[in-house]
């Protein structure tokens, strides 16, 4: 019986050619594979949940925009989620101007949304508020290395700096969330 | 004690990964890839845009690596004297246009300068054959006004 012809996926790095090449299916299949990873991060990274569709959204346009300047110095899904990290911080800019209180203030804070806070476990949210009173890089650090799994290297080389930095901000990291969270 | 923290640092990390599940679950991952490609359709890349931004840039840092060496040039003593050797192959210039009464013109022109009292001559000098040379230079910087 011959067995099934198994066609290998496009790497990251072929579908980017092709995209650059006018391909849009190579373009929405990026887009497949790492919107919810992505949407974690921000999600973790303080996102309101009611925007994480269309700061998802914008995360990819600027990403397809820019793409000409990844050098592959880091794996492409890394790449993305520090451009995701910095269009949430230009989010709560836009947000601080208009004064407008993210919705997730409210879903994350123990007085907030009762049916979200529901949902989340005490120690969840807890974390989640603990990651807001990080400053920006540890909390990147940590949720690259603890939410999506990252190795020093390839965080340190997604955010230019080293190995031994990023280590540094991830136990920062740490030591401050023990206490919050425990 | 190392149990606790080893305890402590894998509930913090199941914690984090399970941050942002619950908002990547409900993201309609194919309705936002069609809207990232209809939004990259309707504005396309404008790569071009980075072309000439880049070319000003190269521009802007060559007019001021010239403009750099044209005033480092100027104020070195190099060109100072470069500057008395042209000013004297300008007036050699003008000398080989005129004639041989044209000439003479000039010469008389400059006898009845030199014996006028515009040149400043040094003082207790009177006679031109006494001047060393950094008096003559000085005489003839009088005559060029």
């Amino acid at each position: 019986m011959a067995q099934p012809h198994m066609v290998p996926a496009a790497s990251d790095a072929a579908l980017i050619l092709a995209w650059q090449g006018g391909d849009e299916q190579a373009a929405a299949e990026l887009v497949g594979r790492h919107a919810r990873p992505l949407a974690r991060f921000l999600a973790g990274a303080g996102a309101p949940e009611a925007d994480v569709d269309d700061l998802v959204q914008e995360t990819f346009i600027r990403v397809f925009r820019s793409v000409d300047r990844f050098r592959g110095q880091c794996q492409f899904r890394t790449w993305l989620l520090t451009i995701g990290g910095n269009v949430l911080k230009d989010f709560g800019r836009r947000a601080a101007r208009r004064k407008v209180v993210p919705l997730d203030d409210g879903v994350r804070d123990a007085a907030g949304d009762p049916q979200a806070h529901a949902e989340a476990s005490e120690a969840e949210a807890l974390l989640a508020a603990g990651l807001k009173q990080l400053p920006r890089l540890q909390r990147e650090v940590f949720l690259l290395r603890a939410q999506q799994g990252l190795e020093y290297e390839e965080i340190a080389a997604a955010l230019a700096t080293t190995p031994g930095a990023a280590r540094v901000h991830y136990h920062h990291a740490v030591r401050r969330l023990k206490e919050i969270v425990e | 004690m190392k149990g606790d923290a080893m305890n402590s640092d894998a509930r913090l990390e199941s914690l984090a990964k399970r941050l942002g599940t619950e908002a990547a679950a409900r993201l309609d991952v194919e309705a936002t890839a069609r809207k990232v490609v209809e939004q990259l359709r309707e504005q396309p890349v404008r790569r071009t845009t980075w072309v000439p931004q880049t070319w000003l840039r190269i521009a802007a840092a060559l007019v001021i690596v010239v403009g750099g060496a044209v005033v480092v040039s100027r104020l070195t003593p190099e060109h100072r004297a470069g500057v008395g050797s042209h000013g004297a192959h300008f007036v050699a210039d003008d000398l080989n246009d005129l004639s041989a009464d044209e000439l003479r013109d000039v010469l008389a022109a400059f006898d009845e300068i030199i014996s006028s009292d515009s040149v400043a001559v040094p003082e207790g000098s009177t006679d031109l054959h006494e001047l060393d040379a950094q008096q003559l230079r000085a005489v003839l910087r009088s005559l060029e006004g």
